[in-house]
């Protein structure tokens, strides 16, 4: 049984995906960009305003669903440009300073919308 | 009538209770696996645990002893990579023939059949799904990324 999850905390979804689903105890929260929630547009803004957004919009879908970044396990980062690997990290750690999500980090061609980041990620409720 | 509603506490009691303990049974422990090595400058874990499951983060040709990018061509990263993720895996008590999924990252298309022959040597018999491609870059120039799902047995 699949629980979608749908919350104007976060940005509404950018094409025909959900913010999240959540199946046999495991949340998936799509690729965020740094959208603003309220007006749907990409912010304006460098890599470290962009990640807070990112991680904003994914605290925000947690929420919505019942979980936290503490129960975040795995987390996938792609960015535009691989030169934004340190800033990104050092806003990273702020919203996971410890017990950190296992993670894989990428540089692609292109993100959807102009982004310079997007990061998806798993969740699991545990003791 | 009496009977009836005593009969409709007790089942709800029962009924709650058990509710209670399958909650408990379907909340998994949680574990992060650290290495002696593992840099504290990268916010996250090579590693997670849930229940019986294992989430290994992207490893790339790191050194281990130094932690700095192998000096050396696509192949003796590739094989630094599968070694980096075997450390982890065993260091969580899993085992390769566990992985059940991975991901495989290169930073040139080129790469896919010298990569394919070193990941055999690695996951010799029924290995696990995976998805490869190639990215634009990878941190610190790394030439390629893998990162897996296992499973205990």
């Amino acid at each position: 049984m699949k629980r979608i999850i749908c919350t104007s905390n976060a940005p509404a979804a950018a094409g025909p995906y959900s913010q999240a689903v959540e199946a046999g105890g495991i949340l998936f929260v799509s690729g965020q960009v740094a959208l603003d929630p309220a007006t749907g547009k990409l912010i304006e803004g460098d890599i470290r305003e962009q990640t807070e957004q990112v991680l904003r919009n994914i605290g925000a879908i947690l929420e919505a669903a019942g979980y936290t970044y503490r129960d975040v396990v795995k987390s996938t980062v792609f960015l535009s440009n691989i030169q934004d690997f340190k800033t990104m990290n050092e806003v990273y750690s702020k919203f996971y300073p410890s017990e950190q999500p296992a993670r894989v980090a990428l540089a692609v061609k292109d993100l959807p919308l102009g982004a310079l980041v997007e990061i998806e990620a798993i969740a699991i409720k545990s003791k | 009538m009496n009977r009836l509603f005593v009969w409709i506490l007790v089942s709800a009691v029962f009924f709650s209770s058990c509710n209670t303990q399958v909650k408990k049974q379907d909340s998994p422990l949680r574990r992060v696996i650290t290495l002696e090595n593992t840099p504290v400058s990268r916010p996250y874990s090579p590693a997670v645990e849930v229940g019986n499951m294992l989430y290994v983060s992207g490893q790339i040709a790191l050194d281990p002893a130094t932690g700095k990018l192998i000096e050396g061509g696509f192949e003796e990263q590739a094989r630094q990579t599968l070694s980096n993720l075997k450390t982890v895996i065993e260091k969580a008590g899993y085992k390769l023939e566990d992985v059940v999924r991975c991901t495989v990252l290169l930073t040139d298309i080129n790469n896919y059949a010298p990569m394919n022959r070193i990941y055999m040597e690695y996951f010799p018999s029924d290995p696990p799904a995976r998805m490869a491609f190639a990215v634009r870059d990878l941190p610190m120039g790394a030439l390629i990324e893998i990162d897996a799902i296992a499973a205990k047995k």
